[in-house]
């Protein structure tokens, strides 16, 4: 009876123990995952070298073709460059603009050969003549960035629209928030 | 284009230089307050050539709109009018001053017309109803599609007689448009009529300012793939970049003598202001500062130049002298202050305020005091610039949605739309009398 007793308890505590242990990692777990979302986006910068492979396949050499690799690579900065957006009156990037620039950052890194114009843009709100320059304090706040990640100064231009260019004309929150940024102009 | 090429033969003959100035001089700051009683006859074909009631009736209509505007006066109802009206006699003697005296009017202005092989006369006169004496004469010969400016040329002439000064009615007012799908670069009368596109970039053409000395208009324009900043000769259409400096070349303005260009150059990676020569050469930066600085305009006396400016959190105007380089500021009201535009008369500067995103036309005097609100209600009011005169403002006026250029006095009082409906009207600018 005693060792029944015994070995229940052994049979708990080890049970404990390991639900102790899965409590606690689970925190842990979570920390991971969350220092690995830059790993992830260069994962995602990665797949279009993936890409780039099969293209060497299709040309049927077999051999890796470093051309096909990079012209793959400018496809990919070409159609996978995000724009930014901005708050009211503001130049100063946000996280979420933060975030967006590091996978350009990445792509551009990974295509050395094209050059890109950021064009800064505002709400039709304030006066042309200081959306002007605000637009340009954004897109050089963008430049800024992307330097700062490693990409090339001279690889990269700037021009401000002001308010000129808006990609929404409504004249609600929702469109003025959506006209409030930088986007990216690629130039092989 | 043609049609303003040297297509004013207008010669004004000076019929009597023994001008008295009417009663005493007006207050031209006060319109409104102390209005003239006016008796305005329509004009009547003198000799040969027969009558053109068109014509008569386009200039009748063009000065009394001008005469209006002015607010210097209160028409003497034409039905009321007796005998005298329909009398072609111009002269003193001729006159029956006592008819228009019973009708209660203190000044008079009589005319006539006579057109000849597509050539026009008009004779005017303006009389002082109290004293019976001539206050102005003036003959006008021109082509018959000159009528317009016969009329507003005279308008300039009336108020000179009555004021000392004259009429901004007879310049020009250049604008942005999107008529044809692109902002352009346009030219109008004061009153709107004659439009002119005056380029044609199919880019981006932003913010004119007239040269005070030669027939010319600066602008930015993005043609060449950069803001860059240009100018054009008017009536030869000639045209070149003046600034082209890598980023922003805008905001351009003349100095009162011509000689130099205030603008924005972003060159340094910040907005900065400058001075530049006419061949574009930086003469001097004015501004230092890691904010915004845009907007520049000059003081009459081209020794400051108030501007706008972030470098104290909000855009609010401030004033660089041009010499010692010294800043202060000049709104502390209101959150966002922008587009000043400072009165070729005196110290005044106007300007645009947003309030819960709607901007409206404000003025200041230059020591900061006296702030006044000209124009109220919805519909952002932006973008003021003054008459040479200082006597009006014009503005552009957004109507849900639809920008369009309006003029209204110094005082804010008899506003009114002057651009045609057919696209947004934007960045008005007054020429300087020619």
């Amino acid at each position: 009876m005693q060792k029944l007793t015994i070995t229940r308890l052994v049979v708990m505590l080890f049970a404990l123990t390991l639900l102790a242990s899965g409590c606690a990692k689970k925190p842990v777990a979570e920390q991971t995952t969350m220092t690995e979302q830059p790993a992830q986006v260069e994962v995602q910068q990665q797949q279009p070298a993936g890409v780039a492979e099969q293209s060497v396949t299709d040309t049927g050499a077999g051999s890796y073709d470093a051309a096909a690799a990079a012209r793959a690579a400018e496809n990919a900065a070409t159609s996978g460059l995000q724009r930014i957006h901005f708050d009211f009156d503001q130049y100063v990037l946000t996280d979420a603009a933060k975030t967006i620039l590091v996978n350009n950052a990445g792509l551009l890194r990974a295509a050395p050969a094209i050059k890109v114009l950021i064009e800064g843009h505002c709400d039709e709100r304030g006066s042309d003549e200081y959306n002007l320059a605000l637009g340009e304090k954004r897109a050089l706040a963008t430049k800024n960035y992307l330097v700062s990640l490693g990409v090339p100064a001279e690889r990269l231009s700037v021009i401000s629209y002001g308010e000129e260019m808006p990609l929404d004309g409504a004249r609600t929150k929702e469109a003025w928030a959506k006209n409030r940024r930088a986007d990216f102009k690629v130039k092989r | 284009m043609k049609s303003l090429k040297v297509c004013f033969l207008i010669s004004v003959l000076i019929l009597s230089l023994s001008v008295t100035v009417f009663a005493a001089r007006i207050e031209i700051s006060s319109p409104g307050e102390q209005t003239i009683p006016l008796a305005l006859t329509r004009l009547l074909p003198i000799g040969v050539g027969g009558a053109q009631p068109a014509l008569a009736r386009e200039f009748q209509e063009v000065l009394e709109n001008d005469l209006e505007m002015s607010g210097l006066f209160e028409f003497v109802d034409p039905a009321a009018f007796l005998g005298d009206a329909e009398r072609l006699g111009l002269s003193r003697t001729d006159i029956d001053f006592n008819q228009w005296r019973m009708l209660g009017s203190e000044a008079l202005i009589k005319g006539g017309y006579s057109v000849s092989s597509g050539k026009v006369t008009i004779e005017l006169r303006l009389y002082d109803v109290i004293t019976q004496r001539l206050l102005t004469g003036r003959r006008y010969l021109g082509n018959s599609t000159d009528v317009r400016k016969i009329a507003h040329t005279f308008a300039d002439q009336v108020l000179k007689s009555l004021t000392g000064e004259e009429g901004p009615f007879s310049t020009k007012i250049a604008y942005i448009s999107n008529r044809t799908g692109h902002k352009e670069l346009y030219l109008m009368d004061v009153d709107g009529y004659q439009p002119i596109r005056m380029t044609d970039h199919r880019s981006i053409v932003l913010n004119p300012d007239f040269s005070p000395t030669r027939k010319e208009v600066i602008f930015t324009s993005y043609k060449n793939g950069n803001p860059d900043l240009f100018r054009k000769e008017i009536y030869t259409g000639r045209e070149s970049r003046v600034s082209l400096k890598p980023g922003l070349n805008i905001g351009g303005r003349y100095s009162p003598d011509g000689r130099e260009i205030a603008l924005t150059l972003s060159k340094d990676k910040n907005s900065e202001l400058y001075l530049i020569g006419t061949d574009g050469t930086v003469h001097r930066r004015l501004t230092n500062h890691y904010g915004i600085d845009v907007d520049p305009t000059w003081s009459p006396n081209g020794q400051k130049i108030a501007f706008v400016s972030d470098r104290r959190g909000n855009p609010n105007i401030f004033i660089v002298n041009v010499h010692s380089l010294e800043v202060s500021r000049l709104t502390f009201e209101g959150k966002y202050n922008a587009t000043p535009a400072w009165n070729p008369k005196d110290d005044r500067i106007a300007f645009a305020r947003m309030d819960n995103g709607v901007f409206n036309v404000f003025t200041i005097r230059e020591d900061g005091s006296d702030e006044r609100q000209l124009t109220f209600g919805a519909g952002s009011k932006e973008h003021p610039r003054w008459s040479p005169d200082g006597r009006f403002l014009i503005y552009s006026h957004d109507l849900a949605g639809e920008k369009s250029i309006w003029i209204m006095r110094a005082d804010g009082t008899g506003a009114r739309r002057i651009s045609a409906p057919g696209g947004n009207d934007i960045h008005p600018a007054w020429s300087v009398r020619w």
